[in-house]
């Protein structure tokens, strides 16, 4: 059953068309994904779903509300983890939660959000003296301590160092795991594969592509490649005749075999035949990435140091 | 049925635990709260000290300290927190996206500016408390005759101090841009009202203004309370037109985020 509907949803800014026609259903207990560039439209998609931005034309429907109806009731079931939403600087972690918490009809215990999310210790801390993983921490424990239904989390491992984002990822899952629907917004790609059970492709206000992410990468037609350096010369035309292989190239001594099926098994096995001992082998499966590019017609962007940080 | 909107909305428990936790936050201010309660007791002390301690005929009989510098100081308790200090923490929550964040939860972020009209008024209450304390035990200043009249007084002009502050900050794009615009305005409305000597220096059409403007009727209504003279009804008049004309200004180009 879907928890949130978006049925033919447009928006303009003045000339600029921002989400053109954007249709998707997300199922209760899912992590559903909404990717795409920067601009591409998903915060807008968001806003809509979250009853801060009127649509211009479209249905939106949240757990049966409509967000700028029933904005009220919405609330009360409907945690948000905003961008760049923020606390006043000397607010303490302690006392965010508890403020938040009285805001809620039912919500969680803040102490246990604390424990939940390795804030204990900061508890007493100031929201602008702590690390960017924490105040993200923080920044997510506000968005559940009303128990909400659904979570919308924007964009919610931009800036933190690769260790933080690990343990962002694993306390998504328990959140998941605890009966929450999970709407994601992102544009990371190893960030979507890895967490959500569905994603939706946002390009230019448009909604390219909806699937698993497996189903994403399937359709995108890139498939798996293994690559090797042959310590002598061996047969080529052999390796290509395999029913598992598409393609055999070779860049500066670096044979590339592209293909479907138990590739890396078929290409072994043959090189064993030939008694060819083979270097450096790594197998190489197609990624979300691949998918993006294939769909989109562009590169993801990076995760790195973001300019906005 | 029950009221259904009750039900969703947050109660009185989230109104005091908001209040409370906005008057942390001013607490935490501290160099914040020098200004607006100390400055106004520096400049009581320096006229206190030389002053002249003999009555007045225009003032009831008054000393000038007593019917014109507490008043004017207890003004600019008042100014400083409605005008300058108050603005900036709400320009502060709206750059920073604090409002924003409040307004996808249940709590309306016109909750935070009802905590902060009622922290300033705490704080205001303070700054006055501490100045007529200094100036009772150190001058021995006496209390104003119409003690009633004082205080509906200092409410009303409370009241229009603040909705000034508002259109400061619904006006401010940024909180050093808040902090200019509110020095600015106290500045206008503290010299034309006589802070700097008395508006009979000013050009008429200027001093009539600055009579009329909060700080100036704000000062001749609480003087008026002082010496038992009684307010003028169009310096009240004009307090009360100041806070729904600025207030209503407010209300229509606050912006949340």
């Amino acid at each position: 059953m879907a928890v949130i509907e978006v049925d033919g949803l447009r928006k303009r800014y003045g000339d600029t068309v921002a989400v053109d026609d954007v249709g998707f259903g997300v199922e209760r207990g899912e992590i559903f994904g909404l990717i795409g560039p920067n601009g591409a439209g998903k915060t807008t998609i968001v806003e809509c779903i979250e009853g801060v931005r009127r649509p211009d034309a479209g249905r939106v429907e949240v757990l049966g509300l409509d967000p700028l109806r029933d904005r009220a009731q919405l609330r009360q079931v409907l945690g948000v983890q905003l961008q760049h939403g923020m606390l006043p600087d000397k607010l303490r972690v302690g006392e965010a939660l508890r403020l938040y918490r009285s805001f809620y009809r039912d919500g969680v215990d803040p102490e246990r959000l604390l424990t939940d999310l390795g804030l204990t210790a900061k508890r007493r801390t100031a929201f602008d003296s702590l690390s960017g993983g924490q105040a993200q921490r923080l920044s997510i424990a506000l968005a559940l301590v009303g128990n909400p239904r659904i979570a919308v989390l924007d964009e919610l491992t931009t800036g933190l160092d690769p260790q933080a984002r690990r343990n962002i990822w694993d306390l998504i899952e328990q959140i998941r795991d605890s009966g929450v629907t999970v709407l994601l917004v992102t544009h990371f790609m190893d960030e979507a594969e890895r967490l959500c059970d569905r994603i939706a492709i946002v390009d230019d206000g448009r909604l390219v592509a909806l699937d698993t992410p497996g189903g994403l990468i399937a359709r995108a037609g890139t498939g798996q490649r293994v690559r090797f350096r042959a310590t002598e010369p061996y047969d080529r035309a052999a390796l290509t005749r395999l029913t598992e292989v598409t393609e055999v190239t070779t860049r500066r001594g670096e044979t590339v075999v592209s293909g479907t099926g138990n590739l890396l098994h078929a290409v072994t096995s043959e090189l064993a035949r030939q008694g060819v001992d083979a270097t450096g082998t790594r197998h190489e499966q197609p990624t979300l990435d691949d998918a993006f590019l294939a769909i989109t017609g562009r590169m993801p962007e990076r995760n790195d140091e973001e300019a906005e940080r | 049925m029950t009221d259904r909107r009750h039900a969703v909305r947050p109660g009185p428990g989230a109104w005091a635990l908001l209040t409370l936790t906005e008057g942390k936050l001013v607490a935490r201010d501290t160099a914040g709260l020098i200004i607006p309660l100390g400055l106004p007791m520096l400049i009581m002390v320096m006229n206190g000290l030389g002053a002249d301690r003999a009555g007045i005929p225009e003032f009831g009989g008054l000393p000038a300290l007593d019917a014109y510098v507490v008043p004017l100081t207890i003004a600019m308790v008042v100014a400083l927190i409605g005008v300058v200090n108050m603005p900036s923490f709400l320009a502060a929550y709206r750059t920073t996206g604090v409002l924003r964040r409040l307004s996808v939860t249940p709590a309306h972020p016109v909750m935070v500016l009802v905590a902060q009209v009622l922290v300033s008024l705490a704080q205001s209450l303070l700054g006055v408390a501490l100045a007529l304390g200094l100036a009772r035990l150190a001058f021995d200043v006496s209390p104003p005759r119409q003690l009633l009249g004082a205080v509906g007084v200092f409410l009303l002009m409370a009241a229009a101090m603040y909705a000034i502050g508002m259109l400061v900050a619904a006006v401010s794009p940024t909180t050093n841009a808040s902090v200019a615009i509110g020095l600015v305005a106290f500045f206008a409305l503290f010299a034309l009202g006589g802070g700097f000597g008395g508006r009979q220096n000013l050009p008429d059409w200027l001093a009539t203004a600055g009579a009329y403007l909060p700080y100036g009727a704000g000062l001749d209504v609480l003087s008026a309370c002082w010496t038992g003279a009684g307010p003028a009804g169009g310096q009240l008049a004009a307090l009360a037109a100041t806070t729904v004309l600025a207030g209503g200004a407010a209300a229509r180009l606050f912006r949340w985020s």
